[in-house]
């Protein structure tokens, strides 16, 4: 059983390198991976194909792919950009305001919808703007960037780790809203009032034509309404029972996916071009990784792992929580947050049935994967989108501006959050 | 017909070492749309279009967002011009690759390499690779509509 669990974590490390260091994509790695795990267990007797099947979480793939399907449907309408039009012209060019409005925008649409897809439609809405303005679109997109990861950690449908861990831990929506949102608007404040600090001087320069951005009609670029606003009712429908799906004893996945079914049927799209808007690499990536982490649970790797850290006791757990956040940040700052979440969350429960104290460990894991992201351009799918954007214009963001501007907003994000944790240590659920 | 008969053999050009603003004193003094860039032996190595200047000053988001119907007013895009530095470089550094045909060419040979290349004017050159014309589509095509039939006219 010692060479199982040997040669499963062998498997799973090298997966892990190849997908950090961008090697090969990630979405091949999880499926070999995935393969070479069941082949493994089947080999050595420790893992079947109907394990394998059990491991994958279809709450978590279930959640994303419905989420996924109303992103879908509401991309080509143009509400993405009506609302970044709209947030222009109520900024009257003013570039402070420009920021708060453009910031405040793409994390509220983030917080509810896939935030990659939010920023790749407001990120050129962006340029625009600020070059009729003549000024810098540089901060403004970095600011988009930060915020709307920043956000998303406050609901459950914000980011792909809280879809995780609210399914691995049973945490509900209205868990999120409770022990999350409060925490994650002071840090979001503190990022945006740090980014105002950071960019001050960008931001003192007074755009040389502010008329120019009063002529953008919002109502132009909004194609297609009547389809918008279909999604955007059942959007609606389904936060309505987001809050109460957990006294009704229905999965989010249920939620999301029923929400999906009504709005597919209202709308009855073209269906070929719809699920090309769909990440089907995402989801696939997703299954790959819960084939290959069910394989080391059935291993008895984390078993092994928590007997490890059975002094892990001696800490108090507060600093547990702590260093959490922290080890968690500083590795999604440098690769990608998913698989970091979703080899935390079998050491967490390793930890739980070891018969510490987890509730509170959750938020450290989330806060730590969402903020931790803010530090380098690589740290989330929205800071590449952002930074590849503005390479096609004059005034590219560069890793020497990200550290400069991201890394602090990181750093700050999260020893803000720390703080916040520490306080409200005693409040979180057991 | 080749290429010879229906080219226009007063062409304009710019040298090699001009710079990006010399060439387009050029362009505005001469009033074209494409000028061969030559180097000093007078071979074409290079076409630098109006639409590569202009490229220039073009604001980014154009190249971002498909339909730019509903930006009423380009505000300060309109008054933005490139910045001198960039002006002063040599329009090497902007030429695109040339493509040439031969004085002795076939009409149709001349018009299908324009039509599949997308182009709307080509440098012509000699035997020996040197400049000696400028043609366009509508030079080829206005010099094979001169020799199609005539209409017979009934008895």
């Amino acid at each position: 059983m010692i060479l199982a669990a040997i040669l499963a974590s062998i498997i799973f490390l090298v997966s892990l390198v190849l997908i950090f260091t961008e090697k090969i994509n990630r979405t091949i790695v999880g499926i070999a991976g995935a393969a070479l795990m069941v082949g493994l267990g089947k080999l050595l007797g420790f893992y079947s194909e109907s394990q394998a099947v059990a491991a994958v979480d279809f709450n978590t793939l279930g959640l994303l792919l419905g989420m996924m399907i109303l992103v879908a449907l509401l991309e080509p309408t143009g509400f993405f950009q009506y609302l970044a039009v709209w947030a222009g012209r109520v900024s009257k060019g003013h570039p402070v305001r420009l920021l708060v409005l453009l910031g405040t925008v793409t994390t509220v649409v983030s917080m509810f919808l896939d935030n990659v897809t939010t920023v790749i439609l407001i990120a050129p809405v962006t340029i625009l703007i600020c070059e009729i303005l003549g000024i810098s679109p540089a901060p403004f997109l970095l600011a988009e960037a930060l915020l709307s990861d920043t956000g998303g950690v406050a609901t459950l449908v914000g980011d792909p780790p809280n879809v995780l861990i609210g399914s691995a831990a049973g945490l509900s929506f209205i868990d999120f809203l409770i022990y999350a949102l409060p925490i994650v608007l002071v840090t979001w404040l503190t990022a945006l009032f740090l980014l105002r600090y950071l960019f001050r001087r960008e931001l003192a320069i007074k755009p040389r034509n502010m008329k120019a951005v009063m002529k953008l009609n919002p109502a132009e670029v909004f194609e297609d309404r009547k389809t918008a606003r279909r999604v955007l009712i059942v959007l609606g429908g389904a936060i309505l029972l987001f809050f109460v799906s957990h006294f009704l004893h229905i999965s989010p996945a249920f939620v999301a996916l029923s929400a999906a079914g009504v709005a597919l049927v209202w709308i009855r799209p073209d269906v070929k071009k719809m699920l090309e808007h769909i990440e089907w690499s995402v989801l696939i990536f997703f299954a790959g990784l819960f084939v290959m982490v069910g394989g080391l649970e059935a291993a008895g790797v984390f078993e092994a792992l928590v007997r490890l850290l059975e002094h892990a006791n001696a800490i108090p757990p507060v600093l547990f929580g702590v260093i959490i956040i922290w080890v968690v940040a500083g590795l999604s700052a440098i690769v990608d947050n998913i698989p970091i979440t979703i080899a935390m969350i079998p050491v967490i429960q390793g930890l739980g049935a070891a018969g510490m104290d987890i509730g509170p460990l959750w938020w450290a894991l989330a806060f730590g994967a969402g903020f931790g992201g803010n530090g380098t351009i690589v740290g989330s799918t929205a800071n590449i989108v952002v930074a590849t954007l503005s390479e096609k214009t004059r005034t590219p963001i560069t890793s020497k501006l990200w550290n400069k501007r991201g890394l602090p907003v990181m750093l700050a994000t999260c020893a803000v959050a720390t703080i916040l944790y520490i306080l409200v240590f005693p409040l979180f659920p057991r | 017909m080749h290429i010879h008969d229906c080219m226009k053999s007063h062409v304009f050009f710019i040298p090699s070492t001009a710079s990006i603003s010399e060439a387009a004193a050029v362009f505005v003094k001469r009033h074209v749309g494409l000028l061969p860039v030559i180097d000093d032996q007078g071979k074409p190595i290079g076409v630098l279009r109006l639409a590569d200047l202009l490229s220039l000053e073009l604001p980014d988001f154009v190249n971002l967002i498909a339909d730019v119907e509903f930006v009423h007013d380009f505000g300060a895009v309109e008054t933005t011009r490139p910045e001198p530095e960039l002006l002063a470089r040599p329009v090497t550094s902007l030429m695109k690759p040339v493509m040439t045909v031969e004085e002795d060419s076939g009409l149709l040979r001349a018009y299908a390499l324009m039509l599949q290349h997308d182009l709307m004017d080509m440098p012509v050159v000699n035997a020996k690779g040197e400049l000696v014309g400028i043609v366009s589509r509508v030079d080829i095509g206005t010099a094979v509509l001169s020799i199609w039939p005539t209409e017979r006219k009934s008895p």
